[in-house]
């Protein structure tokens, strides 16, 4: 394992120090919780939103708290739910009148440790919701999971509800508009190597030299099956039939498509997928209106990728394209 | 025992904590019949941090005791054993809230709040083969002997009996939940790891209210 690290139990806090140091005027970092928020959070105006999750999904969650997205965000170790102390005290420092909106992607360890989280804080009168993120249409249920698991797709979840709630929307507006977005959300990923947790120090699962998982899970996880390793544009053609034919989506939709790299890939390779995506969808009169080709949820070091598509409407459209300015900064 | 409520809880806690530790084996070997054998290891090893941490814990008042303990329960146990039971002991302290004197209805709605929150964490219910088969017989015994107007020693040692008696005859159910349910029918014939824990620790705390009972 070669690794830009020093110790492997410091992986998840000295990131988090980094994080905060690159970015002094609009986060805080609390390391006795793991948290990471906006400085100017909580507001009494607006609701704070909130996202935990195990770690290794960078810039998921933790690059992606800003103005426009999320409020604050509760990691726990690579690939581990937070503890639920950890979401009972950031649920806590997050507090607004408005409440406190905490979105999970649906892994049992998370939901419990959220659920656990919200219980404390309502007992001491806090008003918290949760949203439950479940986008992955690759295996029903998994490892980790009962249903489908929540991946990539989160994003869109995360921004749509981010935007609302800077525009005053309350709570139960921010659960509709939630469940919306995650409702005609769909995601299958694909691994071409496996991923190397930092304190394990040796590769998570095997995966031959020529072989792909198709439907992998964003901790390595079993997808739909182990297949020989073939050109980009098959590739593409399988995730897309898989998502397409989930929701579905049909012609005369408009849809955000993303690409999403699982961390060990080259952008160059993310974008010779989306062209194959999009002149397929266009094919089959479907209308990418909003593109996304990046990093959004990875896993560790994995070389890999996954598919999202999003149907749009005008409210969807309108959230997705309101501002946001986050941590991971390219301009 | 007599003294504070807080005391009170104060010793059914650290009994508790105890028995775990001093269990792993056993624990571990009746889970390993049908389970996966972590379940003494795994306790032992949440509430070794529960007595490293004692002198610090928050003592305010019941609730936040209760709460903290909780906390603590949840994060350090591996597996589904933590959140289940945390969920208890959180449970219980925001039934009791910011109380410094407990009645008998009050501890009675402490252990329905415990075991209500641990159906709903775990989706299970008496009758799964779970830890659930001797607390709830047993919390029921505790209404009925505090109704009854009996004292608290003698409220214990029937809660104690009847958790024995309960958790042993869950060797007639089939596991419905937890990862022994993995193994259906062949669960039958041996007693649930978590219902004869939870016998094992009232034993001890009926003997500990009476022999440690002198503050």
């Amino acid at each position: 394992m070669k690794k830009f690290i020093n110790d492997p139990q410091q992986f998840v806090p000295e990131m988090l120090e980094g994080i905060a140091l690159a970015n002094p005027d609009t986060l805080r970092y609390l390391p006795e919780y793991n948290l990471l928020m906006r400085a100017d959070s909580p507001r009494e105006d607006k609701v704070s939103i909130v996202q935990g999750s195990g770690s290794g999904h960078e810039p998921a969650h933790v690059m992606i708290v800003g103005k426009g997205m999320l409020d604050a965000a509760c990691p726990g170790d690579v690939f581990a739910a937070p503890p639920m102390d950890y979401v009972y005290e950031t649920t806590k420092k997050l507090a607004s009148p408005k409440g406190v909106l905490l979105l999970v992607n649906n892994y049992t360890g998370d939901r419990m440790a959220f659920d656990m989280g919200k219980e404390m804080a309502e007992a001491e009168g806090i008003r918290v919701e949760i949203l439950t993120i479940n986008d992955d249409v690759a295996v029903k249920d998994s490892l980790y999971t009962v249903g489908r698991r929540g991946v990539a797709g989160n994003f869109f979840v995360i921004k749509a509800v981010g935007a609302a709630s800077e525009q005053g929307a309350d709570i139960e507006e921010l659960l509709r508009i939630g469940n919306k977005v995650n409702d005609v959300t769909r995601t299958m990923g694909v691994a071409l190597t496996s991923c190397t947790p930092p304190a394990k120090g040796s590769t998570l699962f095997e995966l031959g030299e020529d072989e792909i998982e198709m439907g992998v899970g964003i901790h390595g996880e079993p997808g739909r099956k182990r297949m020989k390793m073939t050109n980009a544009d098959a590739i593409v053609d399988e995730l897309l039939e898989a998502v397409v034919t989930d929701l579905p989506y049909s012609s005369g939709d408009d849809v955000a498509l993303m690409i999403n790299g699982l961390g060990g890939t080259p952008i160059s390779e993310l974008y010779i997928l989306y062209r194959r995506a999009h002149q397929k969808l266009t094919e089959q009169g479907i209308k990418v209106t909003r593109s996304y080709v990046n990093e959004y949820c990875t896993s560790l070091d994995m070389a890999g990728a996954s598919l999202t598509l999003v149907k749009l409407d005008d409210e969807i459209d309108a959230l997705l394209g309101a501002p946001a300015e986050v941590a991971v900064r390219v301009f | 025992m007599s003294g504070t409520a807080l005391q009170q809880v104060e010793l059914v806690v650290r009994t508790i904590a105890q028995t775990a530790v001093d269990n792993e084996k056993y624990f571990g070997d009746l889970d390993a019949v049908v389970g996966d054998g972590d379940f003494g290891y795994s306790l032992a090893r949440g509430f070794e941090k529960v007595l490293e941490g004692w002198d610090d814990i928050d003592r305010t008042d019941v609730g936040a005791f209760l709460k903290k303990i909780g906390m603590i329960v949840t994060s350090r146990i591996g597996g589904t054993s933590g959140p289940i039971w945390g969920t208890a002991f959180m449970k219980a302290g925001i039934s009791a809230g910011p109380a410094n004197e407990l009645s008998g209805e009050q501890v009675v709605a402490m252990l329905r709040a415990a075991t209500d929150g641990i159906k709903a964490r775990g989706q299970s219910d008496v009758g799964d083969k779970t830890l659930l088969d001797a607390l709830v017989p047993m919390t029921d015994a505790i209404e009925r002997e505090l109704a009854s107007g009996a004292d608290h020693a003698a409220v214990l040692a029937v809660a104690a009996t009847t958790a024995r008696t309960a958790a042993e005859a869950t060797s007639e159910l089939v596991a419905r939940r937890g990862r022994a349910s993995y193994t259906g029918e062949r669960s039958r014939g041996s007693v649930d790891a978590g219902a004869m824990g939870v016998a094992v620790i009232v034993e001890r705390i009926s003997h500990a209210w009476t022999t440690e009972g002198a503050s």
